[in-house]
């Protein structure tokens, strides 16, 4: 009998809960978004390397880069709402890098490190597994000053490429911290925002990290390491704004004098003699020093004059501090391959730009800038890539940053490069004209250039760092960070032994459509690069002159909605007198011939966005001293991606 | 110098030559049709309620309509919309195949004939909970995006597959200041004239939008880092951030009509999208 009754009441609990499940779960769901991305890359060229990325990464050896084969990424997004005053996210991607011939790869490397027969055995980078990244929450606490606060992930989107940059977006919200923003007056016309990053462990800081490798340090300690960074917005009127952005940035380091450090020097507080080493004593805390703090800030006035002018000024400041017992010389030890000037240094930067937008009511659009970057600014944790901030094409037709923490790496072929702007000082005037029809726009680019990097006998061997391949124009399509190819000046390459150098760029561009079929758009545009440097003033055996000539044509079709076609070839020529080589062994005059067609395809339909490319690109260098080389490549490259 | 008689004669003579030639330009030119309608300062808030996304992206004034200027030209038609901020790329949009800026979305809404059951009352999807009155349903919707047509045309063909006939996609989008310029064919549009009706609904691009919007930017209650807030999580409210209301002068009395438009309540009430209309 009483087992009935508990039977009977069980029944009505379990009754009940299933009228109240559809309540709880309606109100759940709508305080819930799951979305998903599934992207899958096929990259196949006529090499014999295997992999699904063009370029990795230039130190380690890794097994990411390759260009052969096909890999996919599933990438899971919860967004939610916990309540009206928090919310949270995460973002779950697996892996990339699995290729499809991998799908036995569990990531557990047996049999040693050689590659062998059991499926297991070509390790993590091929697993595919799935890893937390992105983790936040964020809740606005219902205070005045205070409009949210946010403790995990962010993209640092908030500060400028002259502080903290925006991640690039294979890194997008793996930046952790904690975010506050607020806002003053009935109109938010003030607006900030404070931050604690984490620092990550790598990149920013000498040696490429916050001690993680570096010679010097016995028992490096990263777990400490932050950067401290504010922004503040004000719009003083309407038209006016005053933007100041500052952050700091420091890594530091155990004392190994400390008697309570893992691996002190002094773990008893005795010299070789056994005598008492006077002021050291164990008080189980450690001291800890700085290694390396790096400090930028920029004022920045943005002016409307009228509704059709703005005016921009912006002055930056750089400094830096390193402490040389902590630090290793990467200048020295490595090349010349350094993300910093090895000394304490401090440099500004200042840029002024004016736009006018279409001002006559006859489609000219005038931009002009002058810009003055120190020789020695470096914005160690500025944008590495994927911004911009100066108006030139510039020397590789990306982007111009001014850290030489670039990260032209994990890239494919095809997609744009930035490079490093730290020095340059000149001016860029640019014309855009659009027709009163809209299918023609014409666009003209003069930059005159010099650089206060010119110097000569600078110690690139233990201050400056030169990354060892400072000659000769970049070629981005064959790129090879060992430089193998002779594919010329690394682009955070910014300083030279001797150096008197100055550069003119003219570009002009345009787009007309045509009224063919369901439209056909023809591109182009011609870049003339005219490049001097004479090196060490003391000769003339080495003065460099580069005769930059590019040219590009590409013709699109859309052929049906949602499908687009293009054909198009690039046609370059540069002559570059005393392109590499040294006083001692000579210069050599080098030709370089480079060609190349592509066809594009892209399909978007039903949410599903595919896109290809198959390009040839035929390359002659003939060189003066060394023996001609020649580049026949087949490449192409095909992605699907859908999000839901 | 002094002119003299002779000289004067043939200076005459060219004025009024020059006056010949000129008048049929003059005309010509008068001849376009334009109409310009103005919406107030800072009433970038939907029904009154909403705020920007937190990202800093979102600049104050970005989606803050002021002005929408409509010309007629040879063979095409001109629309500029201009808003409450300069408008950026900070997504940059030439790596997908963009058209130079990223935030704004204007959705040019245009009543061609006035006839009630003529068109369609549904906005395209994306919009929320927001309607126009039978009388003033839309016959052509003009798009001004930041994505390329491929884009365009592959949401609206999946999307909305009723209304694609309906969807006009400019031949150029661009952006200068603070204004979004949109170069359309006389022959996808028609030759505007004193009787239309417009609605401008200003809204955020969104590259990775819900299955069933097209390219446009969620209302939330609260706002998120790419969400605007103040919204209803049902979706019962309009997904828009400001129109043109009232006569689309730009007069202070429109914030208030813009917010009894678009006033709603959920189960109950949509939000109205009201037609301007040039000439009246």
């Amino acid at each position: 009998m009483a087992l009935r009754r508990r039977t009977a009441g069980a029944f009505a609990l379990w009754t009940l809960c299933v009228a109240l499940i559809p309540l709880g779960a309606s109100a759940d769901i709508s305080r819930f978004d799951l979305g998903a991305r599934i992207y899958t890359k096929h990259l196949y060229a006529n090499n014999d390397s295997q992999g699904t990325l063009w370029l990795g990464n230039p130190f380690w050896p890794d097994q990411i880069a390759g260009s052969n084969g096909v890999s996919s990424q599933l990438e899971i997004t919860l967004t939610g709402r916990v309540s009206d005053a928090v919310s949270a996210g995460a973002r779950i991607a697996s892996r990339y890098g699995e290729r499809w011939q991998d799908y036995w790869e569990s990531g557990n490397r047996m049999y040693g490190e050689e590659v062998n027969t059991s499926g297991d055995s070509v390790g993590m980078n091929r697993a595919a597994y799935l890893k937390l990244r992105g983790p936040w929450i964020q809740l606005d606490p219902g205070l005045r000053a205070i409009d949210w606060v946010r403790i995990g992930a962010s993209d640092l989107g908030m500060f400028n490429p002259w502080t903290i940059g925006k991640l690039r977006y294979i890194d997008r919200d793996n930046g952790k911290g904690y975010f506050v923003a607020g806002s003053i007056g009935e109109d938010r016309d003030v607006q900030w925002v404070a931050a604690a990053i984490a620092l990550p462990k790598l990149w920013v800081g000498p040696w490429w990290s916050t001690g993680l490798g570096d010679p010097e340090l016995t028992n490096p300690f990263w777990s400490r390491d932050w950067a401290y960074a504010a922004s503040l917005r004000w719009a003083i009127r309407e038209g006016t704004q005053l933007r100041l952005v500052a952050s700091i940035t420091q890594d530091l380091e155990v004392d190994s004098a400390d008697p309570d450090a893992v691996g002190s020097t002094n773990p008893g507080c005795q010299d070789a003699l056994g005598h008492p080493i006077p002021g050291c004593s164990s008080d189980h805390a450690v001291d800890l020093y700085m290694r390396y703090v790096a400090t930028n800030a920029t004022a920045e006035l943005q002016q409307d004059l009228g509704d059709t002018v703005r005016a921009e000024a912006m002055v930056a400041v750089s400094d830096q501090r390193i402490d040389s017992s902590l630090t290793a010389n990467g200048v020295a030890l490595n090349q010349g391959v350094s993300p910093i000037v090895y000394k304490d240094t401090r440099d500004i930067a200042v840029r002024v730009r004016v736009t006018a937008s279409d001002p006559f009511e006859n489609g000219l659009t005038l931009k002009g800038e002058y810009f003055n970057i120190g020789a020695e600014y470096n914005a160690i944790f500025g944008a590495r890539r994927e911004a911009d901030v100066l108006l030139t094409d510039g020397f590789l037709g990306g982007g111009q940053l001014p850290t030489l923490n670039l990260a032209n790496e994990f890239i494919d072929f095809g997609e744009t490069w930035v490079e490093s702007c730290i020095g340059w000082h000149g001016g860029t005037g640019l014309l855009t004209w659009d027709n009163e029809g809209g299918d023609l726009r014409l666009e003209a680019e003069y930059t005159f250039l010099t650089f206060n990097t010119n110097r000569q006998n600078r110690n690139v061997d233990t201050v400056f760092p030169d990354f060892l391949h400072s000659d000769g124009y970049t070629d981005t399509m064959l790129y090879d960070y060992a430089n193998v190819g002779d594919r010329g000046r690394d682009p955070r390459s910014v300083y030279r032994r001797n150096q008197w150098r100055r550069s003119q760029i003219a570009v002009f561009r345009g787009r007309k459509q045509l009224e063919l079929g369901r439209g056909l758009n023809i591109d182009w545009k011609f870049k003339y690069i005219h490049d001097e440097d004479y090196r060490s003033t003391t000769t003339t055996g080495d003065d460099y002159l580069g005769r930059i000539l590019q040219s590009r044509l590409q013709i699109g079709v859309p052929v049906a909605p949602g499908v687009n076609l293009a054909i198009g070839g690039t046609v370059d020529r540069w002559f570059e007198q005393n392109r590499r080589g040294t006083l001692e062994l000579g210069y050599g005059d080098d030709t370089t011939e480079r060609e190349t067609g592509f066809v594009t395809a892209s399909y978007q339909y039903g949410g599903l966005r595919a896109a290809w490319m198959l390009e040839y690109v035929h390359k002659l260098q003939r060189r003066e001293r060394e023996g001609d080389q020649r580049w026949s490549v087949w490449r192409s490259k095909a992605t699907f991606e859908v999000a839901w | 110098m002094i002119a003299s008689p002779s000289s004067f004669g043939r200076t005459s003579r060219a004025v009024a030559l020059l006056g010949l030639l000129l008048v049929p330009l003059l005309a010509f030119a008068a001849s376009g049709f334009k109409v310009e309608f103005k919406d107030p300062k800072g009433d970038d808030f939907g029904p009154g309620t909403y705020k920007y996304p937190t990202d800093p992206v979102y600049a104050r004034g970005s989606f803050d309509l002021r002005s929408v200027e409509i010309r007629e030209n040879d063979d095409t038609v001109e629309f500029r919309v201009t808003v409450g901020a300069q408008i950026a790329d900070p997504w940059n949009s030439k790596d997908w195949d963009g058209n130079g800026f990223s935030l704004q979305f204007a959705q040019i809404y245009i009543d061609t004939d006035h006839q009630k059951g003529s068109g369609f009352t549904e906005p395209l999807p994306g919009l929320g909970g927001a309607a126009f009155k039978a009388e003033e349903a839309w016959d052509k919707v003009v798009l001004i995006s930041p994505q390329g047509r491929t884009r365009l045309e592959a949401e609206v063909r999946f999307k909305a597959p009723k209304m694609k006939g309906a969807v006009v996609l400019p031949k150029k989008t661009t952006a200068r200041g603070k204004t979004l310029v949109a170069v359309v064919k006389k022959s996808d549009l028609g030759t505007p004239k004193a009787g239309w009706g417009f609605q401008v609904v200003m809204q955020s691009n969104e590259g990775y939008p819900d299955k069933k919007d097209i390219l446009t930017r969620r209302v939330n209650e609260v706002a998120g880092q790419h969400r605007f807030g103040g919204g209803n999580d049902a979706e019962c409210d309009p997904h828009v951030i400001d129109i043109l209301a009232g006569t689309g002068k730009g007069g202070a009395d429109e914030v208030a009509a813009q917010k009894a438009t678009l006033a709603y309540t959920c189960g109950s009430k949509v939000a109205t999208l009201p037609m301007v209309y040039a000439g009246r």
